[in-house]
């Protein structure tokens, strides 16, 4: 998804991953009958357009000679229903997770389930994902701060019976505190845990790590505090940006999921989709020297109100 | 040609060589194959030359994709047409395994898949969502409260993981605390993930002897040595005590109540002052501390060094610059 080089060269999407969601298309409707565009959008996580960009691959590929019999066939008046119905699959499969693909997943499964965040089903997901690799499982995961048994499930039942929760809190300066939180998701940044509440104590939203959380036990009181918009990150990108920055500053958007990077100049415009604004405020305030142009307004207003922020405490 | 167009001549490639009867030579892949460049009669010597060295770069990045989604194309000598190489898929090998997972299952793994915020352990672990659900059932999304992400992740990862698979041994330049910057070339036995950092476990063959690697001190790429299949991972392998960064200075640093909870776990305890508690953070790197501290948007505040509070100062002037002006800041 990146470009480099000559100036206005953007890249489409890169081919392993297209490859791999075609793969992944034959073999969905192998298993499952037909499906309509939409419900394949929906289950690979891509536009609708995608997918019909797909199914019109998928139908002009097959074996040397690439006569009638050769390829990939649909059903074409189900097509243009907009429904995908495999008529001819030529023994295409999904292929088995590549070692950097097992990894990448199980280390990331296995570092939510160490930090306590994850529910119990994560351990099941955990195994079958084992039970489909081949090569031995790359990756240990080593939990960084163990969190007391029955407190993540007190506050997983909280969240969703929408009821408040008594906890006794050893803040970083060994202070042990009892409050009573609303609390409203898990989270696993860095391999620690969180819950992200409201805490009736402080009368404001609070991130608390789970392992200085002693003791968590359930109330009947109804939460009444809405879990705040702006709280940690949503994984769906929100919006575009568009920042144009000197080549110094390029790394800042490297690896910022889907950014599309151009050369002009002296400059580099990187494109991305805006999922959590504060990742990406705090990746602008580090290359702040290098910056040219911010975009959309309410990018730069987020930007703009962080600064004043960082001048007001230092 | 397009990238678009590499996805269809690699799924056009996979077909080829699963139906191939025995194998398929390179002249009969670039032959009959959709998507290569075939050769031409009329083509001067100079203009074949071209082609086919093209075909030859173009047909290697295949292979080497093919290798990434986990389809090892295997090589098969004929004796009878001298050391001809050709190719082949097993397609029973390649495919992937019928996989039992619950909607929750799977909703916790869209979840996982999300967590790397690298680029390169991000993609694989996307992909690997994907493989997980093209063979299971469409249903409703469950909503789960849970979300999960890692600022750290090494380019080097996935080099890494293929390497620990292929049992073969790596090169790379490495600064450690302990004996400086210096080329390394290790046995990669597995991957450690503590916190939200990662860690390579494996014989250093110059030292002899077991050694951890953090992964954000690889500097460069990471290049294959040998041939592979020469190493085997012990079985069991006693994770070591994991080298860390050696900090040798202090910033003294307000944060502000139940924020900035990075560096309270770093960092010693000194006092209340106001609506400030107030940390001794030990740190080696100025830019980094600077950027964690930029990142808390005014729930931190350096005290000391005033070299590091001026540079989150002059940080949060230039955003102010850019943000406040439609054109530009710099200048």
């Amino acid at each position: 998804m990146r470009s480099r080089g000559r100036k206005g060269a953007v890249v489409a999407e890169m081919a392993v991953p297209r490859l791999t969601r075609l793969l992944g298309i034959v073999t969905h409707l192998e298993e499952h009958g037909e499906a309509t565009f939409d419900e394949l959008a929906r289950h690979f996580g891509v536009a609708t357009e995608t997918i019909k960009r797909d199914i019109d691959t998928l139908w002009c590929s097959g074996l040397p000679g690439y006569g009638m019999t050769d390829l990939l066939d649909f059903d074409g008046f189900a097509y243009d229903e907009g429904i995908a119905r495999l008529t001819n699959s030529q023994g295409v499969r999904q292929v088995r997770l590549a070692p950097a693909e097992a990894m990448a997943l199980m280390g990331a499964l296995a570092a939510m389930i160490a930090s306590g965040t994850a529910p119990e089903a994560a351990t099941g997901a955990l195994a079958a994902l084992s039970a489909a690799v081949t090569d031995a499982n790359p990756v240990t995961v080593i939990g960084a701060a163990p969190v007391t048994p029955g407190v993540a499930e007190a506050l997983r039942a909280g969240i969703e019976r929408k009821r408040a929760v008594a906890l006794t809190y050893v803040d970083a300066q060994d202070r042990r505190t009892s409050r009573v939180i609303e609390p409203h998701r898990l989270v696993t940044v860095d391999g620690l845990g969180y819950v992200e509440c409201f805490c009736r104590r402080a009368g404001d939203y609070r991130t608390l790590r789970l392992d200085r959380i002693e003791a968590a036990g359930e109330t009947d009181d109804a939460a009444t505090a809405l879990p705040r918009a702006a709280s940690g990150f949503t994984l769906e990108p929100a919006y575009n940006a568009k920042v144009r920055v000197a080549r110094a500053g390029r790394w800042a958007f490297e690896d910022l999921p889907g950014a599309v990077l151009t050369v002009d100049g002296d400059d580099v415009v990187a494109t991305f989709g805006v999922a959590n604004p504060d990742v990406v405020v705090a990746r602008l305030l580090a290359v702040a020297p290098f910056l040219a142009s911010v975009e959309p307004a309410s990018l730069r207003e987020r930007l703009g109100g962080a600064a004043m922020a960082v001048l007001g405490a230092q | 040609m397009p990238a678009s167009d590499a996805a269809e001549r690699l799924l056009n490639l996979i077909i080829a060589l699963s139906h191939a009867r025995g194998r398929m030579t390179r002249a009969e892949i670039r032959a009959t194959v959709s998507g290569y460049d075939p050769e031409r009669g009329g083509d001067t010597a100079d203009e074949a030359r071209r082609r086919t060295a093209a075909f030859e770069r173009m047909f290697e990045r295949d292979k080497e994709d093919l290798r990434r989604i986990g389809i090892p194309l295997r090589t098969v000598v004929d004796a009878t047409h001298g050391d001809d190489i050709g190719y082949v898929i097993d397609a029973g090998e390649a495919s992937m395994p019928p996989i039992d997972m619950t909607p929750v299952e799977r909703a916790i793994l869209a979840v996982a898949a999300e967590y790397w915020q690298n680029a390169a352990l991000g993609t694989d672990a996307r992909r690997a969502f994907v493989k997980i659900s093209s063979s299971m059932p469409r249903a409703e999304e469950v909503p789960l409260h849970l979300a999960a992400r890692s600022t750290e992740g090494s380019d080097a990862a996935p080099t890494l993981a293929q390497a620990i698979a292929d049992g073969q041994a790596v090169a790379f330049t490495y600064t450690s605390a302990a004996s400086g910057r210096g080329e390394r070339v290790v046995e990669p036995w597995r991957l450690v993930v503590r916190g939200g950092r990662l860690y390579l476990l494996g014989q250093d063959r110059d030292r002899g002897e077991a050694r951890t690697y953090r992964l954000s001190r690889i500097e460069g790429v990471i290049r294959p040595v040998g041939e592979r299949g020469t190493f085997e991972a012990p079985d069991e392998v006693e994770v070591l005590a994991l080298e860390d960064e050696v900090p040798t200075l202090i910033a003294r640093i307000g944060l502000r109540a139940e924020s900035g909870h990075a560096l309270r776990r770093r960092a010693s305890f000194v006092s209340t002052a106001g609506e400030w508690d107030v940390f001794d953070v030990p740190f080696s790197d100025t830019e980094a501390l600077r950027d964690e501290v930029l990142s808390l948007a005014g729930a931190a505040r350096v005290l000391e060094p005033e070299g590091l509070a001026a540079a989150v100062r002059a940080h949060a002037e230039a955003a102010l610059a850019v943000a406040g002006a439609e054109g530009g800041g710099r200048g």
